[in-house]
């Protein structure tokens, strides 16, 4: 039978919205018939009923896509289901899990890569965020136009087509970004020092990574014997599994908007008086931003890490775009969510994909809870 | 003396503030000047700023192609009606957290909150399955109505904070002239809620507009592509040559809307990321 999607789509909608409002007022009804059974007021009967009957799209919805899922998940997690194959789960214990953290050669690359993510590049999306709201609060003429180039990426940040036009412009040979590189190095030698360095270090860097990920270090060895690049050599954004999360980086740098706006509503917060009492005691620049300003962000800093961890423990898109199917890159480059979508969606192991979902869980648990520990050795909250 | 160091340093301020607006808004110019060029001068060697002769056929071919307007239709479609239901049902949710007293209420709010500590790859797979034995893989239903159900916590949150700020007078003279909670939802409490619901919108404009992995899993073919998944699809990797000028043609026109959406709500959103510092 051939129907139309946009039709169907369209009576599910209508269905749906019947199912809401049956199953709403079903809730408030039987809410407000326990109330009456326990002698309430007239006026607490009519409260309950209006409060469950609004809460109840949230309630039905909640046990619908997130209780029930997270149960079923759990229980998959511990047997091996493929859903292609069309049988049932066969209950396997802990072996996904022990198969994952023991020998998934794949699965540890994911993490160590996503580690790099967290470790390398949020402290410079946070640090950029920073300077950028520092710079944005001196209160020049036609902030708001700066403000909204800043969040600009925020919104385009993760659609695909403007993945692929960094895509583009990260070209090794022909992409702009090294071709502008490649202009100032001509014009300007100091300029070539610098990023020859910078090269050297995060090829450094990188390598050390790789080598965690697959317990062989021969790659740092070799980058060390070659020593200091030579001149005019350029970044390999997309073509070296050196570079691959780099780009990611970047690009993670790019979208710092969000973090940025944050910044700025701390710093409003900081009351003038304070600045203008250690500019008459002749406080410089540094000392006023190093022993007021930056002690009076760490809360809007901490809330930025803690949200910054686990947005980044999640990304995808990015990686999606740049290296889906590169093949010589992928074991670089993969986050733990796109390997979860490889599993779930490419293998169709939903099994394993389970128990990749759940230990990726546990794992920002972990982090955000240490984040948490930590937070009294350098979260100012008063400055006095 | 002090004036010309503090000249200099107003200086040095607007280069800066122009460096990164330049560097920031970068991509989507570079964007817009690959889509005007030919297939030789994106592959060529060397910095081509602006095409020598600006050509819109790439846009042409675009606009002849049935996929790619499909996709556009799809992508509107999809959109509009996830975002409908979503903003009703996450109005409606929020009304009880902020305007009505209810045992349980402190309960189930905690219960919401902590949802949002739950990463959303974890009921990817789960869902899935669900959605499979439901028969819906392969249409629009599992991108949209699970929004109708008040999806997303963070914006339920964003709205009762707004939501909370109203005087509670107003209800309660509307009570004694007999109104009940549905009439001051409606005609109370959503009149004056115009900026924060545009904030929310805008939001969800934005996250169902980008969603590039949910319609990856569940829209399997071609005629049910939304924008994002048919342009990442114009990147063929088994090409040695891609077809740019048309890949970043079709950047622009999927950009287009974001860029209008935000132009005309940007006042709100940028209150609204610090209010609740969410992001985009």
């Amino acid at each position: 039978m051939l129907r139309n999607p946009y039709l169907d789509t369209l009576i599910t909608a209508g269905l749906t919205v019947l199912f809401i409002i049956l199953t709403s007022y079903g809730l408030a009804a039987l809410a407000r018939q326990i109330q009456r059974w326990r002698g309430a007021s007239p006026k607490l009967q009519q409260d309950t009923f209006a409060g469950y009957l609004f809460a109840a799209p949230w309630i039905t919805g909640f046990l619908i896509f997130v209780v029930f899922p997270l149960a079923a998940s759990l229980y998959w997690s511990f047997t091996d289901y493929r859903i292609a194959a069309g049988v049932s789960p066969k209950w396997v214990g802990f072996s996904n899990y022990l198969h994952l953290l023991l020998k998934d050669t794949n699965f540890r690359a994911s993490i160590v890569n996503t580690l790099f993510l967290v470790v390398v590049g949020l402290p410079l999306q946070i640090g950029v965020a920073l300077f950028l709201a520092v710079i944005l609060n001196q209160k020049a003429r036609g902030e708001k136009v700066f403000r909204m180039a800043f969040y600009l990426p925020v919104i385009l940040g993760f659609n695909a087509a403007v993945l692929l036009c960094w895509r583009l412009m990260l070209n090794t040979g022909t992409g702009i970004i090294n071709q502008i590189l490649r202009a100032i190095s001509r014009a300007f030698p100091p300029f070539d020092y610098l990023l020859r360095a910078g090269i050297f270090v995060q090829e450094l860097i990188s390598a050390v990574f790789l080598g965690i990920g697959s317990g062989k270090f021969n790659l740092l060895m070799k980058i060390w014997e070659a020593g200091f690049p030579p001149p005019n050599r350029v970044p390999l954004w997309i073509q070296s599994p050196l570079w691959s999360k780099t780009s990611v980086i970047l690009l993670m740098i790019w979208g710092c908007g969000a973090m940025m706006m944050i910044f700025l509503a701390g710093l409003n917060n900081i009351p003038r008086e304070l600045h203008e009492a250690a500019e008459v005691d002749g406080a410089t620049r540094s000392q006023r931003f190093w022993k007021i300003t930056f002690p009076l962000l760490t809360p809007y800093i901490f809330y930025n890490l803690v949200v910054g961890t686990i947005n980044t423990l999640q990304i995808f898109e990015p990686i999606y775009v740049l290296y889906r199917d590169n093949q010589p890159l992928v074991p670089s480059a993969i986050s733990m969510v796109y390997y979860l979508w490889q599993v779930s969606f490419r293998h169709f192991e939903i099994g394993m994909g389970s128990a990749i979902s759940w230990l990726i869980m546990i794992l920002i648990l972990i982090v955000t809870v240490i984040q948490f520990r930590l937070q009294n050795r350098w979260v100012t909250y008063e400055l006095y | 003396m002090r004036t010309s160091a503090h000249i200099l340093e107003r200086i040095l301020l607007y280069f800066l503030l122009t460096g990164m607006t330049v560097l920031m808004s970068f991509p989507l110019l570079w964007m817009i000047s690959s889509s005007l060029k030919t297939l030789e001068e994106t592959n060529a060697p060397g910095i081509i700023w602006i095409p020598a002769h600006p050509t819109f056929q790439a846009y042409m071919r675009l606009f002849q192609n049935s996929d790619f307007l499909r996709a556009y239709f799809n992508t509107v479609f999809y959109t509009a009606l996830a975002l409908t239901g979503t903003l009703i049902s996450i109005a409606f949710v929020a009304y009880a957290f902020s305007r009505v007293e209810w045992p349980g209420k402190n309960l189930v709010f905690f219960l919401m909150l902590s949802t949002m500590m739950i990463p959303p790859q974890a009921l990817i797979v789960p869902q899935y399955v669900f959605f499979n034995k439901l028969n819906w893989v392969g249409t629009f239903k599992p991108l949209i109505i699970p929004g109708f159900f008040a999806g997303g916590a963070a914006m339920v949150f964003l709205l009762r904070q707004a939501m909370a700020q109203i005087p509670k007078e107003l209800d309660e003279a509307a009570f004694v002239d007999g109104a009940s909670h549905l009439q001051i939802w409606w005609e109370i409490v959503m009149p004056l809620m115009k900026t924060p619901l545009a904030t929310v919108a805008t939001f969800l404009f934005v996250g169902f507009w980008n969603n590039l992995l949910t319609p990856l899993m569940y829209l399997q073919t071609v005629d049910l592509y939304t924008l994002p998944v048919y342009v990442s699809t114009l990147y063929n990797i088994n090409l040695t040559v891609q077809q740019w000028p048309t890949i970043m043609a079709a950047a622009v026109l999927t950009t287009v809307p974001l860029m209008v959406v935000f132009f005309f709500s940007q006042r709100f959103i940028l209150e609204g990321v610090v209010v609740s510092g969410l992001k985009g």
